[in-house]
């Protein structure tokens, strides 16, 4: 049995993944909101037919999602905010409510503030933010609270998820929490900015070097078994 | 191999932005225009381990899953408003908006577009007329022996003729604002039409329900800010690198690979 070779294989075809989350990180260096993502391999045993032998593969056993602050970008639109400290916006989609830290609003045509993609935010209420359209002057506070003039409007809530672990990416810069959503306390919102990706465009390029060169290695080390393989082929097909 | 079709995708976003910011550098000194930015969103994720799954008899649950995101689109090119600086040029026509609202005027073909481009003329017949010649809605025409006009704050137009000592309102201009500002669609010479995303066109007098004012004899410069402009196309250049770097390490990967025999 070619053990060595389906080692190396699981290997490889995990480098192959982690290689797909770098390009999916660097192409995400400029989205707002995005938060990077990264692969976490585990070994996978799996016993043989031998007594006490067994075979260590490695298989892509978990993601993990950096939620480490992004730089914030000074756009000074009046329904751009960036998010500062932990926390998401929750957002109404068809398919449920949504988190994203993507804070590039804009009123619709119904005075809501709205994704670009056109799902309403959701205030701590849970109800959607409506923003008149003659309103003069609109301002946030670092709480929230988005007034026109003197008059408050409504306050922008900020969630967590109930267990981050559930948490699932979603396109548009979303993710699901399948376990629910808890409000966050002691965040700030900023108006007229908007966080971008948190991903490092240096690190990023480090882990692919990093990928390739294993990979290349793997590829060295399936040659050096292929090679063995042939040549006890050969030694046994010669006597 | 799908970290090359990755790549691409966040080539092309970039490649995007800098269209963008050359649109905006090209119109450093568009009167009234607005600087536009791109924004991105996460592509689809392909979901590889679901999070929850069981993995065990005993009900031991997978607690974050696989999951593998491929690439990135764009979900907007956003209009930034905001103000821009108001400079002088003395023209009685040449109206700057201060605040919110544009400016409308009749198309050819008889359809309202808007604009805050307020370098107004006169027309053969004494109309006025922005620079292509589009009327501005109300119609006003200022009579041929007029000595001179004067546009207050609010868009009343006012008359002065030789020999009267009061002046003489030949009517009053107004201004239309929109519920989404963003969501108009702009269609070239700093106008703009009305869309479902940016909601019908309010209009009222200059300084009344959050309308801005007029400011005569001034125009709106371009509010694009150069040093933003370049410092973002240098972020977009190195970004297009890296993603094509990408691309020439996954198809290194990939030669590796076919090298196996």
């Amino acid at each position: 049995m070619d053990n060595a070779g389906y080692t190396t294989l699981t290997r490889q075809s995990g480098l192959m993944r982690e290689m797909q989350t770098v390009a999916n990180n660097l192409a995400n260096m400029s989205t707002s909101g995005y938060r990077r993502e990264g692969l976490i391999f585990a070994e996978h045993i799996k016993r043989l037919d031998g007594e006490s032998d067994s075979l260590s593969m490695a298989t892509a056993s978990a993601h993990n999602t950096s939620m480490v602050q992004g730089t914030l970008t000074q756009t000074n639109g009046t329904f751009d905010f960036a998010i500062e400290g932990p926390g998401f916006f929750l957002i109404e989609t068809p398919a449920g409510d949504r988190l994203s830290r993507a804070g590039n609003f804009t009123p619709s045509a119904e005075g809501e503030l709205v994704t670009p993609e056109g799902y309403r935010l959701l205030d701590n209420g849970g109800a959607p933010v409506f923003v008149p359209p003659d309103a003069d002057t609109i301002s946030l506070a670092a709480d929230g609270t988005l007034s026109a003039g003197d008059t408050p409007l409504a306050q922008i809530g900020l969630y967590q998820p109930a267990d981050p672990n559930l948490m699932q990416r979603e396109d548009g810069v979303r993710f699901i929490s399948e376990a629910g959503v808890l409000p966050v306390e002691g965040s700030a919102i900023v108006q007229g900015f908007i966080e971008n990706s948190n991903v490092d465009p240096v690190a990023e390029i480090t882990r692919m070097i990093e990928v390739q060169r294993a990979y290349e290695l793997g590829q060295g080390f399936m040659d050096q078994e292929d090679e063995r393989i042939r040549s006890v082929m050969r030694t046994l097909g010669a006597s | 191999m799908r970290a090359l079709k990755i790549a691409a995708t966040g080539m092309s976003a970039q490649q995007m932005r800098v269209e963008t910011i050359s649109q905006n550098l090209a119109n450093m000194n568009t009167t009234g225009y607005n600087a536009r930015r791109a924004e991105f969103a996460d592509l689809h994720y392909q979901q590889m381990t679901r999070p929850g799954t069981i993995n065990a008899a005993d009900g031991t649950v997978v607690p974050t899953g696989v999951q593998l995101g491929l690439g990135v689109r764009p979900t907007s090119v956003s209009v930034q408003l905001a103000q821009g600086s108001l400079s002088a040029t003395g023209n009685d026509l040449d109206l700057a908006i201060e605040g919110n609202g544009y400016l409308e005027v009749t198309m050819p073909d008889g359809a309202a577009a808007y604009t805050r481009d307020g370098g107004l003329k006169r027309s053969g017949e004494g109309q006025i007329v922005t620079s292509d010649g589009y009327p501005v809605v109300p119609d006003i025409t200022i009579p041929t022996d007029a000595r001179s006009i004067s546009i207050n704050a609010e868009g009343e137009v006012y008359a002065y003729f030789t020999g009267q000592v009061q002046a003489q309102q030949i009517g009053t201009l107004t201004l239309a604002n929109f519920t989404n500002s963003k969501g108009l669609e702009a269609i070239g010479s700093n106008l703009f039409l009305e869309t479902p995303a940016s909601g019908p066109a309010t209009v009222g007098t200059p300084g009344v329900d959050g309308l801005g004012t007029l400011r005569q004899g001034y125009l709106e410069d371009s509010s694009v800010d150069a040093v933003r402009e370049v410092t973002e196309l240098i972020e977009a250049q190195r970004g297009y690198e890296l993603n094509a770097k990408v691309i020439t390490a996954a198809d290194q990967m990939l030669g590796a690979t076919t090298q196996i025999r």
